[in-house]
Order: C-alpha cells, then sequence, then structure tokens
C-alpha cells in the first residue's frame, strides 16, 4: 500500500486487484498510507482465471479514468483521539465491558472479542496498572522504540523510531504494555518481559498458519519462574501463560489485530490462540553449548527473550520415549533397526532418523529444534561439541537434488520465480542441472536453531521457521526494560 | 459503600493511531489510447496471466509495460520510469 501511496501522491493513477476477503485489511492499510480512497476490484478465489477476470477488468480499467469524486478529491487530516480512561463503573460492569464482542462478517459471521482473546480478563483499574509500572523503571509516557541494538523487523524506521505494531501499525507507550500485561494476568516482574516482546512489533503474521510464541533465556528464567521443564509449552505455569497471552492481547490492543479483518490467518494456529511462552534450561546444557542469549551476543548473566513467528506444520513425536530409549540402551526396536544399530548400545544419532523426512513431508526452510537434554547430551557424546556443529550436521542432511527441490510450491517466492542465485553455488538457479544438490533447510545452518529443556521424557519438536540474526536478530534485551 | 459497587477507572488497552495526512487521489486519464500503463504483478501468477493477455489483446493501443515480482512487495518503478508511466495496476495474487 505504501508503493501505491506513493505513486498516487505523484500523480500516477492506480488500481489494485486482490481479493475480496482482503478488502478490510485494504481499508485500513490505505487510511494509514494517507490514501483512504484508493480504487480497487475483487477478484475470486475459485473462478477459472480466464472468467474471473472477464469479470472485472472492464471496471478495473474504468478506474484509471472515470473522473474523480469530490470524496477522492478531498485533502485533509485524519486526526484519531483517544481517552486514557476506558470505562468507569464496578468490576462486574468493568469485566462485561471488556468482554464485549462484535459480529464480523464473511469470511467469518461470528463474534469477536474487540478488547481480549475471547476470555475473561484481570480489569485494569488505575490501580492495577500503577502497581505493574513498578515492575520497570521506564516512564509510562515512554514511546516504545526501538533500542540500540534491537531488531526493526515488523515495524518500519530505524533506531529510536516509535515501534508500529501490526497490522494497523499503531504505537504504544510503556503504560498500554503494561495494561496489557495487567489483562494478561501478569505480575509486575514480568513487565520487562513483556516490554521487551513489545519491541518485536506483536506481528501476527498472512494468510497461512502462523504462530507466534517465545522463549525465555538468562537468569529470568529462574526469577519469575518460568517453566523450562516438563511440559513448558502446557498450561499450569502462570508467568508462562501470562506473558504469552499478553503477546496476543498486545496483537489485538496494540496491533488492531482482528481475525476476518487485519488478522487473516486462514484457519488460525492453536499456538497463538491463548499465547505460548517458555524458558531455555541453560543449566542441563551439555558442556560447551551455549544458550541463547550468548549464541545472540548477549553475555551469559543477561536475560533476553526470542520472539518468534513461524508458518507452516508443527513437528514432533516421530518416536515415542520408550522407542528412542531402547535405541540408546540396547539398540532395541524400530529405531535401531533403520539406522543399522540392532543390539548395539548407545549413544546413537538420533537425528538420522528423523532427517531428511521433516522436510518430505513438510515445507522447506529453517526449523527450531527443541529437543529434551538427554538428547542433546546423546549427540554431544557422539562428537558435538556446539550446538553449530549439530546445526551444520542438519543442514547437509537437507540437501536434495534441485528437480525435487523445484517441485515444492512456495520456494520460488524467495527466489523470485527461479530468476535470483542459488546460494551454495553461486549461479543462477536456471543454469544449474536437475541433480545439482540443495539445501532444503534454508541458505545456512544457522538458518535454524537448537533449544534445550529440562524434560526427562525423550522428545523432539521441530517448529516452523527460524531465527534472525544481526540486525535482524529476533531475540531482544529483557535487561533494557527493567 | 459495598465494595463490590465501588467505581473504578479502567484504561484503554488499544495502541495510538497516529493522525495522517490524507491526500487526494491522482487525476484520472482522460482515455487509455496512447497512454503507458504499467502492470505491477506480485506473488504466485494465477489470474494475472489471463490478465496481461486480455490486456494486452483488447487494448493494443495502451503500451503495456510489466513488473513481476514472486515476493510479497511489488518492484517499484524508477524515477525515471514514474515520468512516463501514465498508471499502474497493482495485481496481488496471494
Amino acid at each position: 500500500m505504501p508503493y501505491l501511496a506513493k505513486l498516487e501522491k505523484a500523480g500516477i493513477p492506480t488500481v489494485l486487484v486482490d481479493f475480496n476477503d482482503q478488502i478490510p485489511s485494504i481499508e485500513q492499510e490505505a487510511l494509514a498510507a494517507g490514501v483512504p480512497n484508493i480504487r480497487h476490484v475483487t477478484a475470486s478465489r475459485t473462478i477459472p482465471g480466464p472468467e474471473d477476470v472477464d469479470r472485472w477488468i472492464g471496471p478495473m480499467l474504468e478506474m484509471l479514468t472515470k473522473p474523480l469524486t469530490d470524496q477522492e478529491k478531498a485533502e485533509s487530516m485524519h486526526m484519531p483521539s483517544q481517552e486514557r480512561i476506558l470505562f468507569e463503573g464496578t468490576l462486574d460492569e468493568a469485566q462485561e465491558f471488556y468482554q464485549q464482542t462484535r459480529i464480523i462478517p464473511d469470511p467469518l459471521n461470528a463474534p469477536i472479542s474487540v478488547y481480549t482473546d475471547g476470555l475473561p480478563v484481570i480489569v485494569p483499574t488505575e490501580e492495577r496498572v500503577a502497581e505493574m509500572l513498578k515492575g520497570t523503571s521506564h516512564r509510562p509516557d515512554e514511546i516504545i522504540t526501538r533500542k540500540k541494538g534491537a531488531p526493526r523487523f515488523a515495524f518500519r524506521g530505524g533506531e529510536g523510531d516509535a515501534v508500529r505494531f501490526q497490522p494497523r501499525l499503531w504505537t504504544g507507550t510503556v503504560e498500554k504494555v503494561a495494561i496489557n500485561a495487567v489483562m494478561a494476568g501478569c505480575k509486575p516482574e514480568h513487565l520487562p518481559v513483556v516490554l521487551a516482546i513489545a519491541q518485536s512489533g506483536v506481528q501476527t503474521g498472512t494468510t497461512v498458519i502462523n504462530h507466534q510464541w517465545m522463549c525465555l533465556s538468562g537468569p529470568i528464567v529462574k526469577e519469575i519462574g518460568i517453566n523450562a521443564g516438563t511440559g513448558m509449552m502446557g498450561p499450569g505455569n502462570p508467568a508462562g501463560m501470562a506473558i504469552g497471552r499478553a503477546y496476543q492481547l498486545m496483537a489485538i490492543n496494540l496491533g488492531g489485530a482482528v481475525p476476518g479483518v487485519s488478522r487473516m490467518s486462514s484457519i488460525g494456529s492453536p499456538i497463538s490462540r491463548g499465547g505460548l511462552c517458555f524458558g531455555e534450561c541453560t543449566e542441563k546444557l551439555p558442556p560447551g553449548w551455549k544458550g541463547l542469549n550468548e549464541d545472540f551476543g548477549f553475555k551469559k548473566d543477561e536475560s533476553v527473550v526470542l520472539v518468534q513467528g513461524g508458518e507452516g506444520g508443527f513437528n514432533g513425536a516421530q518416536f515415542s520415549p520408550g522407542g528412542y530409549r531402547a535405541l540408546q540402551k540396547s539398540g532395541h526396536g524400530g529405531m535401531a533397526r533403520r539406522l543399522g544399530v540392532k543390539g548395539l548400545p548407545g549413544p546413537h544419532n538420533w537425528l538420522d532418523w528423523i532427517l531428511p523426512d521433516i522436510w518430505v513431508g513438510d515445507r522447506e526452510g529453517s526449523r527450531i529444534f527443541v529437543m529434551v537434554h538427554e538428547m542433546a547430551y546423546d549427540l554431544y557424546r557422539l562428537g558435538f561439541k556446539s550446538k553449530d556443529e549439530v546445526l551444520e550436521y542438519i543442514w547437509k542432511k537437507s540437501f536434495e537434488p534441485l528437480k525435487k527441490y523445484r517441485d515444492r510450491s512456495w520456494v520460488d517466492l524467495w527466489t523470485n520465480g527461479w530468476m535470483g542465485t542459488e546460494p551454495t553455488s553461486g549461479k543462477p538457479w536456471k543454469e544449474l542441472p536437475d541433480d545439482y544438490m540443495v539445501p532444503a533447510a534454508g541458505n545456512s545452518p544457522k538458518d535454524s536453531y537448537i533449544l534445550v529443556c529440562g524434560s526427562d521424557e525423550e522428545i523432539c519438536y521441530e517448529m516452523p521457521g527460524g531465527v534472525r540474526r544481526g540486525e535482524m536478530s529476533s531475540v531482544y534485551s529483557i535487561d533494557a526494560w527493567r | 459503600m459495598a465494595e463490590r459497587d465501588k467505581i473504578y477507572k479502567c484504561l484503554n488497552p488499544t495502541g495510538i493511531e497516529l493522525p495522517v495526512k490524507l491526500f487526494p487521489l491522482a487525476p484520472r486519464l482522460d482515455t487509455l489510447d496512447g497512454k503507458t500503463i504499467h502492470i505491477s504483478i506480485t506473488g504466485e501468477p494465477d489470474i494475472t496471466i489471463p490478465l496481461e493477455k486480455k490486456l494486452r489483446a483488447g487494448y493494443p493501443n495502451v503500451n503495456w509495460t510489466q513488473k513481476k515480482s514472486y515476493m510479497p512487495m511489488p518492484i517499484p518503478l524508477s524515477d525515471e520510469e514514474m515520468k512516463t508511466t501514465d498508471a499502474v495496476i497493482l495485481g496481488v495474487c496471494w
């Protein structure tokens, strides 16, 4: 939309072709870009292409020639106003107010909460928000900005610029974040974490299945008692549940994310339904393996949060914990048969059992491997002295012939229709033979990552999407918000 | 007054919408004939394939130009190209 706005402002008439269900989102983006009357026609998701085009090609061209209406010629300022106090009343009345819904028409035709994720919230009274704000030294009216060294993904501008929360590109203050933290059930000691998460812009993704989740690393894990062990992704841990929920409430309230209007994930994601936040179990890392904080340029005693948005399937449980133990303890069972180590006690390389199948049954691309400490130790005993060595091994196991890679549905998005350069060879994609081997796990081993958790039941999840490093890093300092 | 009847002031959790200057749309064309109209395509080609064919076949007096990106962001016109382009059609295929 900013591109169309630039053209219209430069005197070049435009028309947009998009799908009908995207119109509310288009209208919101057009307003934010300063061209609320941008002309558009809607295509069908199902009518065959030539027939569909016949329906709207005439109206589309007419939009380039039909004279402007008075409204389209108007120049003005959009000056939204906002009251700090949203509601006055008893707690019961306030609870009812914050739980209000409105019907979102097609493609939902269902009530959606205005201020919440659908569940009751802790009512954000002035007193409770004031108590929450004791969790940070930052002023309540401080605008959430990109901090030095922090990433810029999901919002526009550079260091020091206001974070633009997705998808409506609104801004927020420390107090706004604290209000959402109260509503989510957070305690004041959680606020620096929630403020660090806010720096991400709390994106909610696009039309495909999109998960948002967080992992904490460093002293904060013990400080606030976030679960880094058994069931860390499940229910029961107050800090994890509240902080995970705070992300989603910020997306709803600070970002303006509304299903069917501006949050267009087709089916949605169960991971994003209530929010997901857990801790990394650094004390059980194998010798030499670094924690998330150190891997992303922070010190061991610094607290950070990984804010992750991933698209695609969520793999895991390819084997039973009992099957894993049978492999490693006595070389027994199906896993041992496939690896050819029948009767031989471990350690055996269990990665060989799951790779490269995770890319066969699912999309190409990087993954975050969440594994229990015992399995990390098995890899360590096999000679992997760092996470990076494991990541290199995983990446190499992902190579497949170009002919096979080319048949995947989405990769040419990232290669611009095979018109770009294949990174491992440095040659144009179109010049490479069918049997040239390319990585299915992303351009670099370090696009993927490993998180070690403290559970004892042998399991590994492969979370879709990889990490961003350097300038675009998806890891944020919590200490900056204390 | 009973505790449950106490009146509380409750705060607004929503983000702050910044003021935006609203611009008029660009003046429309008097005719398509003889004009340079740019087709900007993003995403996986789908309806944009028959669209481009029908435009070129049905409107031969238009100078059609085109840029295609499989990514969500369109490939922008250069400043020089903007000087010679009369209108733009942006086709989003997602």
